[in-house]
């Protein structure tokens, strides 16, 4: 087992009565990079901020950069909050060179940094100008770089791509490997699929509280079955009878969805039919058909069992 | 350097620099200006009220022509002795005569207020005053005494009196606690000038968002305190700001008067001959401690009160009440300047927020050196446990972490609360 980076285990958050994060466990090796998905709502942020101690959880306790409190290795960290917020009134090689110095950094350092990250992503022209007449996303690039700039071993980041354009998106991505390969332990949250399926070695998904998958991208695509788009050359009913139940036509092409382990079968199938093959694809399911999938689930368990109506049945 | 102290000061050097870097910071430093020019015009048209009400005011004496000139000196004689407020008004008067008018009509003239009016023979004079029992009639009947018993006792060799000032043996009992009390009150004006500032300072943090930032990156005791050093730094500078243009002031005003004047004016000499019991330099010094005391202990309530609040509206609404605590703190230790040695004094020098305040007056009229540090001491560890339940506060309520306090935790879940309800219920009979 490789060490890990962060080890959250049983995150529980209540505001008032209700339930924001249950239970949830976060386990990141050391130099991955980690993305945490989940609808709005879910319970991402909070959990971040339990994994960071800028909030207390409830239950459960949250160890980085081998077993320390987050408290105790907080120069070793990098955050970007969802709440993006930097002083207006100061200049962006200021501002990441406060945001260093506050990790530690020393400011001459810092401003140093600043003025390489800076240009390495487009934005030497702004080095000097003052956060206020930054546009939102410029200003969101700025405040990323000062999370990084003292080399941090861990780099949290809550929803960094919302707000960037698709060049920025893509700078972004390329900041975040370069990290990992630098040795840093990437975590981010996001409900943007394509960049989680593009970055993560590993990714939870978190639903209604509850974290409700684990594993690889790969892992995640497992869950549903092989998507199967097939247009046969010689239409006529009988296609209907070669395909799994539930296939449907669209124009000329069924689609449908089979077991990895009936692939083979379904081709002999159509060989033998003599129906021919027009088109063919199979495919497995992107990551966002897994996230869609997951999170029906999950809202489907919940209407049929409302929350409110246990507690209420408990406390009876 | 403490990774704590270190991030105290990066924070207090964006504070400092954030509000000093402005132009309305100008205008912040410039205020006592505003102040003292207000203080001067309202001060100056006091005084022409009371000189100009004063120079109106009279008594007047009739009396046989003869007399007049024994009058006039005894009036002079008098009135050297007499002080200030205790010297009587103008003294008008006026040879009798047959066209003399009647002293009613002279106590009615219009143009003046006449406060009594004395006429006919001096050893039965008749005394007319506006005001029964006033002193300025008894006066007038002083006068004729003064005048019969030169007369009776014929000339006599003048006195030749020899004054000698006492020049040391210490400053009076007021005097020290008029030092005191101006102690008080000037680290009281700067306090109520500089700390409250504090409450408002937790604001911008909330508004723009970088609180999650440096929640994250610092304790939260160190963003508290950082906050509070760049204010008192902020505070400090406007201090030798001030102090650099009075000390400066003083030089050119002393180059442009005459010394020989100011020696026979003998004020400088007098002034100085007033000391604080503890000495001037010792006086200076532990004031100045205090006034930083004051401004961390106030101030820290501020900045831990000003925290909760999340909008401009609700920081305005609670400057007010803190201002009344300040002149509450402000009247308790002015009071116990004014009662060295007593309960309310030592009250006021115990109670954490009167104290640093009640302990400058202290040092006025006692000399004893070695309970300052104490005090200092005392107030530091107040500083540090209101910075301590400020963070709590704003920990369990701003950041809604809510289990800072164990209890506050235990009751929040509904799904404790819920198995604890089942419990007792399944086990009625435990209590
Ligand atoms: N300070 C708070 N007080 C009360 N409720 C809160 C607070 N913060 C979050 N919540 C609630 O907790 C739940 C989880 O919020 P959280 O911000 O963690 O979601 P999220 O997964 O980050 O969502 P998003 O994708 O929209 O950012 C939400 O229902 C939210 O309303
Ligand atoms: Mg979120």
């Amino acid at each position: 087992m490789t060490e890990l980076a962060v080890e959250a285990t049983g995150l529980t958050k209540y505001f008032e009565a209700f339930q924001a994060v249950d239970h949830v466990t976060l386990k990141v090796p050391a130099g991955s990079i980690y993305g945490v998905l989940g609808p709005n709502g879910a319970g991402k942020t909070t959990s971040l901020r339990m994994t960071l101690g800028i909030i207390d959880p409830d239950e459960g306790t949250s160890r980085l950069l081998g077993g320390h409190k987050p408290q105790a290795v907080r120069h070793r960290i990098g955050y970007l909050p969802e709440e993006r917020g930097l002083y207006p009134g100061m200049k962006a090689r200021e501002a990441i060179a406060f945001m260093g110095a506050l990790r530690g950094l020393d400011w001459s350092e810092g401003r140093r940094r600043a003025a390489t990250f800076m240009t390495e992503l487009g934005l030497e022209r702004v080095i000097d100008e003052k956060i206020r007449k930054m546009s939102k996303g410029m200003a969101q690039m700025v405040q990323l770089i000062g999370s990084i700039v003292h080399a941090p071993d861990l780099i949290v980041l809550d929803e960094p791509f919302s707000g960037l354009d698709p060049v920025n998106q893509e700078r972004l991505e390329m900041l975040v490997r370069r990290e990992r390969d630098r040795g840093a332990t990437i975590l981010f949250s996001t409900h943007v699929m394509a960049h989680a399926e593009r970055l993560c070695d590993r990714l939870a998904i978190i639903a209604r509280s509850q974290r409700r998958f684990e594993g690889t991208v790969d892992e995640a695509r497992a869950l549903l079955p092989m998507q199967v788009r097939y247009t046969p050359r010689e239409q006529g009913e009988a296609v209907a009878a070669l395909l799994p139940a539930g296939a449907e036509h669209k124009g000329e092409a069924w689609h449908f969805a089979i077991e990895e382990n009936d692939v083979e079968p379904l081709l002999a199938r159509i060989t033998a039919s003599g129906h021919g093959v027009a088109g063919l694809s199979i495919a497995r399911p992107a990551l966002h058909d897994a996230f869609v999938h997951i999170v029906r689930q999950v809202d489907a368990g919940f209407d049929a069992t409302p929350q409110a109506d246990a507690v209420e049945e408990a406390a009876a | 350097m403490n990774a704590f102290l270190k991030n105290m000061l990066v924070i207090a050097r964006r504070d400092f620099l954030a509000i000093v870097a402005t132009p309305t910071f100008l205008l912040f430093l410039l205020a006592p200006l505003f102040m003292v020019g207000m203080g001067a015009v309202g001060g100056l048209g006091a005084s022409q009220l009371a000189d100009s009400a004063r120079g109106k005011g009279r008594i007047v004496a009739i009396v046989d022509p003869a007399d007049v000139e024994a009058l006039r000196q005894a009036d002079a004689r008098l009135r050297g002795a007499l002080s200030g407020g205790e010297r009587p008004v103008m003294l008008d008067v006026r040879a009798a005569g047959p066209d003399a008018p009647d002293p009613l009509v002279i106590a009615r003239e219009k143009g003046s207020d006449t406060y009594a009016v004395l006429s006919g023979p001096l050893e039965s004079p008749r005394i007319i005053e506006r005001n029964e029992g006033s002193s300025s009639g008894r006066y007038l009947a002083l006068l004729a005494a003064d005048v019969l018993r030169d007369r009776a006792a014929g000339p006599v060799a003048p006195v030749e009196p020899r004054f000698e000032a006492i020049t040391s043996g210490g400053t009076s009992i007021a005097a020290q606690q008029s030092l005191g009390f101006g102690a008080v009150f000037a680290i009281f004006l700067m306090t109520l000038l500089l700390a409250g500032q504090t409450v408002s300072s937790m604001a911008e943090e909330k508004g723009n968002k970088v609180i999650e930032i440096l929640a994250a990156a610092v304790p939260l005791e160190s963003v508290f305190l950082g906050k509070l050093l760049g204010m008192l730094g902020v505070a400090i500078l406007f201090i030798a700001f001030w102090s650099v243009i009075a000390v400066g002031g003083g030089f050119v005003a002393a180059t442009q008067i005459d010394p020989a004047a100011i020696a026979a004016a003998g004020k400088p000499a007098a002034a100085l001959a007033v000391a604080p019991a503890s000495g001037w330099g010792f006086f200076f010094g532990i004031s100045i401690c205090y006034f930083v005391m004051a401004f961390l202990l106030l101030g820290a309530v501020f900045l831990g009160i000003g925290a909760q609040a999340s909008t401009v509206r609700e920081i305005q609404m609670l400057s007010l009440p803190i201002t009344i605590f300040q002149v509450g703190m402000f009247s308790l230790s002015a009071a116990a300047a004014s009662a060295p040695g007593s309960d309310l004094a030592r009250f006021a020098q115990i109670f954490p927020f009167s104290s640093p305040f009640a302990m400058a007056a202290r040092a006025a009229t006692d000399g004893a050196h070695g309970i300052h540090p104490l005090a200092l001491g005392w107030q530091a560890i107040w500083v540090a446990a209101v910075v301590y339940l400020s963070v709590r506060l704003f920990r369990a309520g701003v950041l809604s972490s809510g289990s800072g306090w164990k209890f506050w935790k235990k009751a929040r879940p509904v799904a404790a609360a819920a198995a604890a309800a089942s419990a007792a219920a399944e086990s009625p009979s435990t209590h």
